[in-house]
């Protein structure tokens, strides 16, 4: 009976999610948007999506701004408050990345410094079609549309062995994106 | 016949109480222009909810009891109820007078759960659910007690549909004014939604709940307001029954989603009320409902 | 009166139907000169790290990776869309498409990279040397035409470069308690 119960609940997580919105030290911009994304237009709330003032009843914490340095044990304190299973979106480049503010004093870089991001969409701010869109990718209705891409302008005339070595030295650039 | 009533009850109630509540949000969507939640949400909600790790974030008995105290104490208000105007076994020894302490019960355990969070948003939420309380619970009984009144006795099942059906006179119409106008803080919506729903500005006295303890205080919630809706239907609306007991209860049924529609529609359209607001116009409607309890006595 | 006020906000209300956008499965489309994702064209890139520059995110950088091999990154998480790139571009070659749909799960699926082909000179046979490797120049943090990299490490970031101390301080922040505790 529990199995059954836990099943069904399991079933149920995806068509109710309720949000909550934390605003770490954003510039507001994001936070429009959020609000637009549950205006009549654009009615999040027909994916069974609520905004709920309390972590405590929340499932999806939507992140919006750089996470600054006095917001940066809060955000941490909403996210443990949050009950597991949870999901965390970072909305805007801020809350992705740091934004523009990635290198500045009072910035700690993005909501992965507080709290592991699961779904992040960039934008500044991101449309309110682009933040669906990131719902309904956490939902599974669509698939996702951006991978990395890698392209090469020609076909290098050059000694494959250098070729391996320069890429194993000084490839640094690439582990950049993974830090 | 009489024993199985308590069971038709309890399943009717509680496998429609988040229809209805679905019913509204689609119609709250509807009124706003938007195409809303499907009207089987509250389900996915509830089953949601019960999937969620439960937080204790108090760690007192209070805290742990009171859901199940609320959801407890309307359970045993809709099991004993005359549902489809059918006496249920379990009324034989209820009176009108003990509907009302299990409701102010069930109110009173949400204030314990309010306070034994110690969330100071919680604590605001309470006061403003214990003053709503205090000045709406009257209403209710004078209600149930017009009903007594006309008909010289307390037994639910006598009390219930006496209000209308001894003699409809002017204080059945006063008190039926009064109810539709007390409705919306019967059931905590727009306008009155001070406390419960202020989820929107604060939290209310559900802050710290989670899980599966979140489900029981939602599910009460939505029995109580489709009581509210039954009561409405049956102390008002006696007249709408065929004898045949299947019938009578998917006629009071319609006759409720009526009601649901109402309260939908009422509350799409106001803002809400601040709480001296609401409790002065609270009291008016106390005055009122004293009124029509006194023209009852007297014979009108 | 109020109650006559009040039906008609309901029939006000009901009038417009339903106006929501079904959106992922209906789409509109996007203004003309919507800003949306920039995207190389690898055939006109030549390599001059204008964009690199300009960025205000320092999102896009550039390295060499051997004499002839010069790599272009694009790291999308953090751009702002703010288009200064595809302005300066001498070559046309960055175009802001309209492309907003962007959600990834993971930063590496929003970044570009281009492998760009240098010419080596006529005389001597080896590329422009953009290492820069005298003292003056590596104080510019932003490197005018090249990002450097060891110079990033210097980057001020907040949390990585505060004391133990003051990173536990503001870890260990708890707002003070409603009084009476």
């Amino acid at each position: 009976m529990a199995a059954l119960l836990a099943k069904a609940a399991a079933k149920a997580f995806p068509k109710s999610l309720w949000i909550y919105h934390c605003n770490s030290g954003a510039c507001n911009g994001c936070d429009i948007e959020i609000l637009n994304v549950l205006t009549p237009y654009y009615d999040v709330e027909r994916f069974g999506l609520k905004l709920v003032g309390s972590p405590r009843h929340a499932d999806v914490m939507l992140l919006s701004g750089a996470v600054t340095r006095p917001t940066l044990p809060l955000v941490k304190r909403a996210y443990e408050a949050m009950p597991s299973p949870k999901l965390v979106f970072g909305i805007g480049s801020c809350a992705a990345g740091g934004g523009c503010w990635f290198d500045t004093y009072n910035v700690s870089g993005g909501g992965a410094a507080a709290v592991p991001v699961d779904y992040l969409i960039p934008g500044c701010p991101p449309r309110p079609e682009a933040i669906i869109y990131g719902v309904a990718l956490a939902l599974g209705l669509v698939t996702q549309k951006s991978a990395p891409v890698e392209l090469k302008q020609v076909e290098f005339p050059i000694d494959a062995y250098l070729r391996n070595k320069a890429w194993e030295e000084r490839n640094v650039i690439y582990r950049l994106i993974k830090d | 016949m009489r024993y199985a009533v308590p069971f038709v009850n309890l399943v009717c109630f509680l496998a429609l109480a988040p229809l209805y509540e679905g019913l509204l949000r689609r119609l709250t969507a509807r009124v706003q222009s938007r195409q809303g939640p499907p009207i089987i949400q509250p389900y996915y909600d509830l089953l949601k909810l019960l999937g969620k790790e439960r937080l204790d974030s108090a760690g007192t008995w209070p805290f742990r009891l009171a859901p199940l105290l609320a959801f407890g104490s309307v359970l045993a208000v809709v099991a004993v109820i005359p549902f489809g105007g059918r006496i249920s076994a379990l009324a034989e020894r209820m009176n009108a007078v003990l509907i009302i302490y299990l409701l102010t019960l069930a109110g009173a355990a949400v204030l314990f759960g309010a306070l034994a969070g110690r969330n100071t948003f919680g604590l605001i939420g309470a006061g403003r659910e214990m003053a709503t309380m205090i000045m709406v619970e009257p209403i209710l009984a004078m209600t149930l007690i017009l009903g007594a009144v006309k008909i010289r006795s307390l037994a639910l099942t006598a009390a219930v549909p006496a209000a209308f059906g001894a003699s409809f006179g002017f204080s059945s119409a006063l008190m039926l004014v009064v109810y539709l106008l007390a409705l919306q803080a019967f059931v905590a919506r727009q306008p009155f939604d001070i406390a419960e729903a202020e989820v929107e500005l604060l939290e209310g006295p559900f802050i710290e709940y989670s899980g599966g303890n979140l489900a029981l205080f939602k599910y009460a919630m939505m029995l109580k307001q489709m009581f509210y809706a039954w009561l409405f239907v049956s102390v008002f609306l006696p007249f709408l029954r065929t004898g045949v007991y299947p019938l009578d209860v998917v006629i009071q049924l319609a006759a409720m989603s009526a009601v649901f529609v109402l309260i939908g529609l009422v509350g799409a359209t106001n803002p809400r009320m601040r709480i001296d607001q609401a409790v002065r116009y609270y009291a008016i409607l106390i005055i009122a409902a004293l009124g029509a309890v006194g023209l009852g006595v007297g014979g009108l | 009166m109020w109650l006559s006020s009040k039906l008609k906000q309901i029939v006000l209300a009901l009038k417009p139907g339903r106006v929501t956008l079904k959106y992922p499965f209906e789409k509109k489309p996007v203004p003309e000169r919507f800003r949306g994702q920039p995207v190389w064209d690898h055939t006109k890139c030549i390599g001059c790290a204008g964009c690199a520059n300009r960025c205000p995110a320092r999102t896009i950088l550039l390295r060499d990776l051997c004499q002839e091999i010069r790599v272009l990154l694009y790291d999308g998480s953090r751009c702002t869309y703010c288009g200064r790139c595809a302005d300066l571009c001498p070559e046309k070659a960055i175009t802001m498409s309209p492309e907003f749909e962007l959600a990834a799960g993971r930063r590496e699926d929003v970044s570009q990279s281009i492998e760009l082909f240098m010419l080596t000179c006529n005389r001597c046979g080896r590329c422009f040397d953009m290492e820069i490797s005298n003292a003056i120049d590596k104080l510019d943090l932003r490197g005018y035409r090249y990002d450097s990299l060891e110079a990033r490490t210097v980057l001020r970031r907040t949390t990585d470069r505060m004391a133990p101390e003051t990173l536990g301080e503001t870890e260990a922040y708890r707002r003070p308690e409603r009084m009476g505790g």
